[in-house]
């Protein structure tokens, strides 16, 4: 065994305040992370993980995007901050080549104007002069590390969730940062994603003394995890601190810590039961407590429905980076000859690995997408050339990233939008307000805007918008990634009470712990059609 | 390592030079079978590139207001024109307005095409490494290809907040006027969606050096070969010439009017 080299991150931060907001995002907090070791940074949604995660890797800079006072230490270098115009400055490339940080958000690492992998990956050593054999050397070592070494010459713009964050990590691993800080990165893969993704934080961490999967320089990285779940990852950490309302909750070992008052009090999913892999579930499993479906004609019905991406060329989701470049792909069928019946009532839990067409089939249910064989029929009637905008009456989607589904000033327009045509703007209001309530939301939260709401409220929000119209079928895209445990029981009882007024429900998720605790039905999308798990 | 299948197409400066050069001497030789003509090749070169629909599309924007307002400013109301085709109270159809829309109208249709059929064909990435192989600040680059990569990035993000609202029962009908009054709906989510992309993306750029002084390295190697090199050169000097023949051919006129 080698012995470990590395530089430990030490932060103090007394206070860091946004410009323009009175309250401090972050206060009395301290994290020490030492070379080679996992650490977790716990703590539910809006609970100032990522500020603390991008503070100290210098996405966010003390005197630039607001107010520090406390002390970064990194190695022998130490920073001390007052508040004051005369506080030291942090050369964000300079301080991220130490302190990686990659964001919840993969797409937002890259630069968006290279070609292939293997040059986003060499994207960060260009800027640093390093000479072309090195980059070379370091992407193919580097993709290798990743297991990104097949998807080199892949245009960023194609690769799938999985791949897409792997990427994200291999660019910040690229320059063998002493510290390295993952926000949420099991957030949204699938049991095989997050598996490659947990091998790479080991392999990270160990590189001093495992031999063959370390990286040359024989260093150990110091990582950091911040998560909203004490996942099997999290388990895996040498030290817990516990992250609520912005300041220190808790701190110690994770065997200190499982099961107490302070995690529960975060929000933190997992908190007690041991689970598998990727986001834990507040609920514990259970059969289905909803009440059974009833009979009745079927809100939904698919029949036959076959797909293909290349044929509707127009629609979302077929990849269009550069226009003449989908002419050389092949047609690739998604769904084939698939048949579902939904009654009204029922929950049905449709799963399967990244890619396998989960979001290509609720996009069916209210015709964003359209079959290029088969029906889809809505109450009993074929939607067949209905407007998207007709259907949305009685079909409600909640979509894979709220973010795309949100798009108003404040959260009261935006749970309002689309509802004033159809009952008028008193109603319309009462409609929406709730719809916030029934998510969580409090009169004091209307005024805001969506984005700066925390993810998980923004899934809430999102959800919000479509029970609002109280429509007739429910299909929520991925509705559990993202959420806290408050969330997630909030998501529960809403998804619950839906059903019992008869709602039929589809959702798609990864996630087969959730499925099976919340659904009737648990379906796996494979090969394009669907069969009971 | 590198792309073979790049060396065997135009160098992203030499398909630059073409097209400015082209357009120069275009507007330079202001003659309008001549305009028709480029502007009929760039179209054929569209079609034959598969950029056929987006560069006519994005030219369509362009152009039909432009015609629009040359033919109504210069068709009616063009103080020069003598041979009176039509009248109706101040406004006068004259040959010479019109023959002067038609001038103008189709030089500057030509070097739009020509334009545009560049920088919907050019491979974004070899050109930004072509400039920063000539030590042009990468900072430049990155502007030239976001400008390149706007419109189907904005195309992508309008598409996006359209599905969100029709998931929302706004019902999208075919007209005219009905997509207009869509896009009314879409300008202010587009508009903050594009700065929100922007400033998170900011950070991540700075993280990774972007912002940074000092040499760079480019990891993407473009072929740059000597005929290439000495087209360019001949198509500068041969547009030098077309200007500067422009400029002596038209100098006694502008003397004596």
């Amino acid at each position: 065994m080698t012995a470990v080299v590395g530089t430990a991150l030490r932060a103090r931060l007394d206070a860091f305040t946004f410009h323009g907001e009175n309250t401090p995002a972050l206060c009395d907090v301290a994290v020490s992370v030492l070379p080679g070791s996992l650490t977790a940074v716990l703590g539910g949604s809006g609970s100032g993980k990522s500020t603390l995660g991008k503070l100290l890797a210098g996405w966010l800079r003390a005197g630039h995007a607001g107010q520090l006072r406390g002390s970064l230490e990194l190695g022998a270098t130490r920073l001390n901050f007052r508040g004051l115009p005369e506080d030291p400055r942090i050369n964000p490339a300079e301080w991220s080549r130490r302190v990686a940080f990659v964001p919840q958000d993969a797409a937002a690492m890259l630069s968006t104007v290279r070609a292939t992998v293997a040059e986003e990956l060499a994207f960060g050593l260009e800027n640093r002069a390093v000479p072309r054999e090195d980059m070379f050397r370091a992407v193919e070592r580097t993709a290798a590390r990743t297991g990104l070494t097949g998807l080199l010459d892949r245009d960023p713009a194609t690769l799938s969730g999985g791949e897409l964050r792997r990427l994200a990590v291999a660019c910040a691993v690229i320059a063998e940062p002493d510290i390295l800080i993952l926000d949420e990165p099991l957030a949204s893969l699938d049991a095989a994603g997050a598996e490659q993704i947990r091998d790479l934080v080991r392999s990270l961490c160990g590189a001093g003394s495992s031999a063959g999967t370390g990286n040359p320089a024989g260093t150990a990285t110091g990582v950091v995890l911040l998560s909203q779940a004490a996942d099997t990852l999290a388990r895996e950490a040498a030290h817990w601190t516990v992250l609520d309302g912005g300041t220190v909750t808790a701190a110690g070992a994770p065997a200190q810590l499982i099961g107490s008052a302070e995690l529960e009090r975060a929000g933190v999913l997992g908190a007690a039961a041991v689970r598998g892999h990727g986001p834990v579930p507040a609920i514990a499993l259970r059969p289905a407590v909803y009440p059974p479906p009833s009979s009745g004609p079927a809100p939904l019905e698919l029949r036959g429905v076959g797909f293909s991406y290349g044929l509707d060329r127009r629609r979302w989701g077929a990849p269009r980076y550069r226009g003449h470049r989908l002419r050389e792909q092949a047609v690739r069928r998604v769904l084939q000859n698939l048949d579902l019946t939904v009654r009204p009532g029922e929950i049905i839990a449709v799963t399967g690995p990244n890619g396998a067409g989960k979001s290509t089939l609720l996009r069916h249910i209210n015709g964003l997408l359209r079959p290029s064989e088969g029906d889809v029929r809505v109450c009993g009637r074929s939607i067949a050339g209905v407007p998207v905008g007709t259907v949305a009456a009685s079909v409600g989607l909640l979509f894979q990233h709220p973010r795309d589904q949100l798009f108003e000033r404040t959260v009261l327009r935006e749970a309002a939008f689309g509802l004033r045509q159809h009952f008028g703007k008193a109603e319309a209001e009462y409609r929406a307000r709730a719809a916030l309530a029934a998510v969580g939301f409090t009169t004091a939260d209307e005024a805001v805007h969506p984005a700066e709401l925390s993810a998980s409220q923004q899934r809430l929000l999102a959800l919000a918008t479509v029970l609002a119209r109280e429509p007739a079928v429910l299909a929520l895209d991925e509705p559990t990634v993202g959420l806290d445990r408050r969330g997630l029981e909030r998501l529960d009882r809403a998804v619950s009470a839906a059903a019992a007024r008869g709602t039929a429900v589809v959702l798609v998720t990864h996630d087969l712990a959730y499925a099976r605790a919340t659904a009737h039905r648990v379906l796996e999308l494979d090969g394009g059609t669907l069969r009971d798990v | 390592m590198t792309n073979d299948a790049v060396t065997a197409r135009l160098h992203p400066l030499t398909a630059l030079t073409a097209a400015a050069c082209t357009a120069v001497i275009t507007t330079a030789a202001a003659s309008w079978p001549l305009s028709i003509a480029v502007a009929l090749a760039a179209a054929v070169l569209a079609v034959r590139s598969g950029a056929a629909r987006q560069v006519l599309a994005a030219a369509a924007v362009i152009l039909v207001p432009l015609w629009l307002s040359l033919l109504v400013l210069h068709g009616l109301f063009f103080p020069e024109g003598h041979t009176v085709l039509a009248q109706w109270g101040p406004a006068r159809v004259t040959a010479e307005g019109l023959g002067f829309a038609l001038e103008v109208g189709t030089r500057t249709t030509a070097c739009v095409l020509v334009l545009l059929l560049f920088s919907f064909t050019v491979s974004v990435p070899d050109l930004l490494a072509a400039l920063a192989a000539r030590n042009i600040p990468p900072q430049f680059g990155f502007v030239v290809a976001s400008t390149l990569t706007l419109l189907p990035a904005v195309a992508r993000r309008l598409d996006r907040i359209r599905q969100a609202q029709e998931t929302r029962g706004m019902v999208v009908r075919g007209g005219l006027l009905a997509r207009l009054g869509a896009l009314r709906l879409q300008m202010v989510p587009l508009v903050l969606a594009l700065m929100d992309d922007a400033s998170s993306r900011a950070q991540a750029l700075e993280a990774r050096g972007f912002a940074s002084p000092g040499p760079r390295s480019s990891y993407r190697d473009v072929a740059d070969p000597p005929l290439q090199r000495r087209l360019r050169v001949a198509a500068l000097v041969l547009t030098a010439a077309a200007v500067t023949a422009r400029i002596v051919a038209s100098w006694p006129a502008g003397g004596t009017a």
